[in-house]
């Protein structure tokens, strides 16, 4: 199964202050064990909200918002996907991580496997070459 | 640049409730021009959040907490990861998209994406190297 891994944002993240080095470091070993043992799907950290925009549809309207949003503690600063055996194994590996000195949630969610984004999510692999980094 | 697009929660996605079939069908249009256009990475629904947990950190201490969690709107229902030029660009992407919850009001949120350089010299040339390595690993078990 996969599962979405959900970093909540906190007033840092939204502030845009990056991670001291120490954390980077721990972070990226710990990325680097995720990987090793063929968990690692994907990852990204987000910027701040600020930096971000909504769309609000509406019936037929469309609508942008400019960020900032101001809920922060529901916002997002970055993901990873995981392919692992069971919650259980997820839950052993968010244990695992490393400790920012902030207080911090992250979500486990399970993802849909053969729904219609399932689906697209392989199309989408299979177009990478196309999208250059 | 990547942004990640925010598809939030609505009553009937953390019902468990699956799209109907033109919804499914529009999406699938949808999700083809993305590709077509080259723009996208990855794409993915997320189980309600019945099914999910979270875990809090403070300190030393790590508190579990059971699905499902309550502040519908602010819940996420699923994803996309898109290559784009700009975020002008990714709007006019989602303006394009089909509303995920056809008749109420949808929320799509759209956020940049960090890229390495974006940590300046804080994200030294070793963790560079350990950042190919992990890309490279995620690569091998795509193919």
């Amino acid at each position: 199964m996969r599962v979405m891994i959900i970093v909540r944002a906190n007033r840092n993240s939204e502030a845009g202050h990056m991670p001291g080095p120490d954390v980077l470091a721990q972070m990226q070993k710990f990325n680097d064990e995720v990987a090793a043992a063929g968990v690692l799907v994907g990852m990204g950290g987000l910027q701040p909200s600020a930096n971000g925009k909504r769309v609000k549809a509406s019936g037929g309207k469309r609508m942008i918002l400019d960020g900032p949003f101001a809920e922060t503690k529901e916002l997002i600063a970055g993901y990873a996907i995981w392919e692992v055996a069971s919650m259980d194994e997820a839950m052993e590996w968010v244990a695992r991580f490393p400790d920012t000195g902030e207080d911090d949630e992250i979500e486990i969610r399970p993802m849909y496997d053969h729904g219609p984004c399932g689906h697209r999510a392989e199309t989408a692999h299979a177009a990478k070459p196309i999208a250059a980094e | 640049m990547r942004v990640m697009v925010i598809v939030k929660a609505s009553k009937d996605s953390e019902a468990g409730i699956m799209p109907g079939q033109k919804l499914l069908e529009d999406m699938g249009k949808y999700n083809e021009q993305l590709v077509k256009a080259g723009i996208m990475l990855a794409g993915d629904g997320l189980h309600p959040t019945s099914k999910a947990k979270r875990v809090r950190f403070s300190g030393d201490k790590r508190a579990v907490i059971d699905g499902p969690f309550s502040e519908t709107k602010e819940l996420i229902a699923g994803y996309w990861i898109w290559q784009v030029r700009s975020m002008e660009e990714a709007v006019e992407w989602v303006r394009r998209a089909p509303s995920p919850h056809p008749g109420s009001e949808t929320e799509i949120e759209i956020r940049p994406v960090f890229e390495a350089e974006d940590f300046g010299k804080e994200f030294t040339p070793e963790l560079r190297a350990q950042e190919d390595r992990i890309r490279a690993e995620i690569e091998r078990k795509k193919s």
